[in-house]
């Protein structure tokens, strides 16, 4: 019974990896930037929400998270891509910029709100025998359905607007984008405001749930990129699948290894799918 | 006050090593490796265990600490054979956290958490010395290395490579194993570094070799600037200055130094890369190569 | 009279479901200037990356003065004495015109060269011989990146030059050029043709090709179609009506 629970366990994980790693990768498919410091948004978003939370505005705390992320995204989008990418910097200079950012964060964060684990505790994780020896908290159902939520959205808006259509298009080809009259600076930011939203509801259910440090961003942005990877780059469908994928194998992997490994096994499955099949599950092979 | 200075110069020698070994493989071959604290590590760890477990004698220490960093360098060689910009740097993050795991894991080799304690002091030759001239040693030995290579036709090769693979291919040189020379050199460089620095500081432990570690490293490159012979020793001699001079600001409380010290690189970094991306020491004119 | 040094016998290749080569077979010889003719995507290209192991081919076989080349990797087919061009040029841009040159004399891939101070003076004469030849002498140290187009494509050839290969594949070496840069283009060519060189060139501009090579191979849809002196090939009304075309049978 232990595999049963687990597996829910990495489902619960899973769904939050996925939207993480949509978003990371809704921003690469669009503007080809890297974003490095995609998990720097998640952190804001949890800090944000844990302050809220602590004078009892939850609500208000879910609205702000999100606000916070989209306005993080947009920034780094605005002052720091942007000036690069004029002066054709290369892929290491907009990752050395997003790094430093991410380091700037993470200190600041740990100055501020203290160093070490913080989380809020709410009847929702509190967790309930469902079935025999089958522990789980209501949490779960709101995980798993924010996520179905927000993917139906992401892929109405995808699919369905004008914007979401040729966001699409610029992630496929870029020269097509004239066509749909819209500049590529709207776009981009766009894409950043849109997949730095996404990160807000999995920040907050991870306060929720596993809590946060102020290292967390580093672990998410890890995790999204490998999933960006590993699903094949350009696949949005693809890296939300490989964060539900990578989610469970981290947590399936517990019952053969101890904790501290669990982490080493989505490193290990990126590992090998670079060496192996750089393109991704569904990726194209990338001729460079 | 002299051994304070004594100290923090060795500090930054080995250091200065680490970076100038780094930029070798960022800024000649394009290999832009986040995993260097991982060879910086495994140099210390096989240095330590000679001095404990052999004799603690600093030579023997620094080839064993070069051996086992350039022979498992074969493990980032892999992945920069096969991909290439964000994907090697996710590959090199990646084995960047499997190797803190296991340094934490692996009590046997490396002590886990705790890590190895009570190295004794260094000896060369049966005669005891101490690490700030061996560390000296090292790193001119390590520059005049890498100028040579760099000025030569190794250096030339390589970034031949960086600019243009395929045409480097077509005019008969082997890309592979001139890349992965260059990261067994570059890795065995760095196991140097770490067989001093465990000689130095007399314990080891994981705390010296996380992501944290190659970053400022990285950082050290790149304020120095990339590609160029002197900016990572000038980037090593800023940052590590850093936290010993704030602590000299009063209006900064002690706990906090190691963070504002990361503040100030992290937004030194990002400030460098939107208006001076070559670095402090880089010539504007030759930026990075892209594609 | 003349020396067959290197030789194709139906390379094919295909992507997906298109047959880019269809079986292709190629003869080149010391001394002579073949040049690839054909319409876009009659898979000239592709047949130099079969040839230089850039690209794999599905059936057929290579070989250099009979030793077989198939499956060897780029960098030993070129130390075979294959030299290439590539039609986006592919300069080392950050190094020095003189870097780029050396880098060509350069095929050890260890820390050092093998021969010592008298093989290094031996390879940067041959350097300043290929940039005197291609009279780059004035802009050796100037950047790659910082050089006119002409001046490119002459840096690319130098770095042929340099590199001591008795095999040219050449692709689209003449593209772009005025008629002076040509003429001089044209006497490397003949130099290198009286030391023996085995040249192929793609070229689409059928002037320059009469006026370059001795030999033309007629390649479309991924086959050879004639093979023979440039005055027959060209005359050949089938032929030109291909190449300009107007295909009777098919369309795209």
């Amino acid at each position: 019974m232990l595999f049963l629970q687990l597996l829910l366990q990495g489902i619960q994980t899973g769904a939050l990896y996925a939207l993480t790693a949509a978003g990371f990768a809704l921003i690469f498919g669009a503007t080809r930037i890297f974003h490095f410091a995609h998990g720097t948004a998640f952190t804001i978003a949890g800090y944000v929400f844990l302050a809220c939370w602590r004078i009892d505005q939850p609500v208000l705390g879910a609205l702000a998270a999100i606000a916070a992320a989209v306005l993080f995204g947009l920034g780094m989008e605005r002052f720091v891509y942007r000036p690069i990418q004029r002066h054709e910097g290369s892929f290491f200079t907009v990752f050395v910029a997003a790094f430093g950012v991410a380091v700037v964060v993470q200190n600041l964060v740990g100055m501020i709100a203290g160093r070490g684990f913080a989380s809020v505790d709410t009847s929702l994780s509190m967790a309930e025998e469902v079935l025999p020896e089958i522990f789980l908290a209501p949490i779960f159902w709101v995980a798993i359905s924010v996520a179905v939520v927000l993917f139906a959205a992401l892929s109405a808006f995808l699919t369905r607007t004008h914007a979401g259509v040729a966001l699409r298009a610029l992630a496929q080809n870029p020269d097509l984008l004239r066509a749909y009259g819209l500049s590529s600076n709207r776009l981009s930011m766009l894409a950043f405001a849109v997949g730095s939203a996404m990160v807000a509801p999995a920040a907050i259910l991870t306060a929720m749930t596993t809590g946060l440090n102020e290292a967390v961003g580093h672990h998410v942005m890890l995790i999204s990129m490998a999933a960006t990877i590993v699903g094949g780059v350009g696949s949005l469908r693809g890296a939300a699948l490989a964060g539900l994928m990578l989610g469970v194998a981290e947590s399936v992997a517990l019952q053969f290894v101890d904790t501290q490994w669990a982490e080493g096994v989505s490193f290990l499955v990126l590992f090998a799918f670079i060496i192996f099949r750089p393109s991704g599950i569904f990726g194209v092979a990338q001729t460079r | 006050m002299i051994a304070y200075a004594a100290n923090l110069a060795t500090i930054v020698a080995i250091f200065a090593i680490l970076a100038a070994t780094l930029n070798f493989i960022v800024g000649y071959a394009g290999i832009f490796s986040v995993a260097h604290a991982v060879f910086f590590g495994l140099g210390a760890y096989a240095g330590a265990q000679v001095a404990l477990l052999l004799m603690p004698d600093a030579l023997l220490a620094c080839i064993a600490g070069a051996i086992v960093a350039g022979g498992l360098s074969l493990c980032l060689a892999l992945p920069a054979l096969r991909v290439r910009g964000e994907y090697f740097v996710a590959a090199s993050l990646g084995l960047q956290m499997m190797a803190t795991t296991l340094f934490s894991e692996a009590k046997a080799f490396t002590g886990g958490i705790g890590g190895l304690v009570g190295i004794p002091r260094p000896t060369l030759f049966g005669i005891e010395v101490g690490v700030l001239p061996l560390a000296l040693v090292a790193l001119a030995l390590i520059l005049f290395l890498t100028a040579r290579l760099q000025r030569g036709a190794f250096g030339r090769t390589l970034q031949s490579v960086r600019d243009a693979e395929s045409a480097a291919e077509a005019l008969g040189k082997n890309v592979a194993a001139a890349k992965t020379l260059a990261m067994a050199f570059a890795c065995a460089g760095a196991g140097i570094a770490g067989a001093l620095f465990a000689l130095h500081l007399s314990f080891v432990n994981v705390e010296s070799f996380t992501m944290d570690q190659s970053v400022l490293v990285m950082a050290m490159v790149i304020i120095g600037g990339t590609g160029t012979l002197w900016g990572p020793v000038v980037g090593a001699i800023i940052l590590l200055s850093l936290p010993s001079g704030l602590a000299f600001l009063p209006f900064i409380p002690p706990t906090e130094v190691g963070a504002v010290q990361q503040i100030i690189y992290g937004l030194a970094m990002t400030l460098l890369m939107i208006f001076r991306p070559a670095g402090l020491v880089g010539d504007l004119s030759k930026g990075r190569a892209t594609s | 009279m003349t020396q067959e040094v290197l030789r194709t016998e139906s390379l094919a290749r295909a992507f997906g479901g298109v047959q880019a080569v269809a079986g292709v077979s190629l003869s080149l010889y010391a001394g002579a200037v073949t040049a690839l003719v054909g319409p876009n995507g009659a898979g000239k290209t592709t047949t130099f990356n079969l040839i230089t192991g850039n690209l794999r081919a599905d059936s057929g076989t290579a070989q250099i003065r009979g030793k077989p080349i198939m499956g060897l990797k780029p960098w030993q087919v070129a130390r075979l004495g294959v030299a290439r061009s590539f039609q986006d040029l592919r300069l080392f841009t950050h190094m020095t015109v003189r870097e780029n040159v050396l880098a060509a004399t350069e095929t050890a891939s260890w820390f050092w060269q093998p021969g010592g101070r008298v093989a290094r003076r031996q390879r940067e004469t041959r350097a300043d011989a290929a940039l005197d030849a291609t009279g780059l002498t004035a802009l050796a140290d100037a950047r790659a990146v910082d050089l006119a187009y002409a001046e490119r494509k002459f840096l690319s050839m130098a770095r042929i030059l340099a590199a001591q290969a008795d095999i040219w594949l050449l692709d689209e070496p003449a593209s772009g050029l005025d008629l002076a840069s040509r003429i001089r283009f044209g006497q490397l060519l003949k130099d290198a043709q009286a030391r023996g060189v085995a040249i192929c060139l793609i070229e689409h501009n059928l002037d320059v090709v009469v006026e370059l090579s001795n030999r033309i191979a007629f390649l479309d849809q991924g086959k050879v179609l004639a093979e023979g002196d440039p005055q027959t090939i060209l005359k050949d009304p089938a032929l030109a009506a291909i190449y300009f075309g107007d295909r009777p049978q098919e369309a795209a």
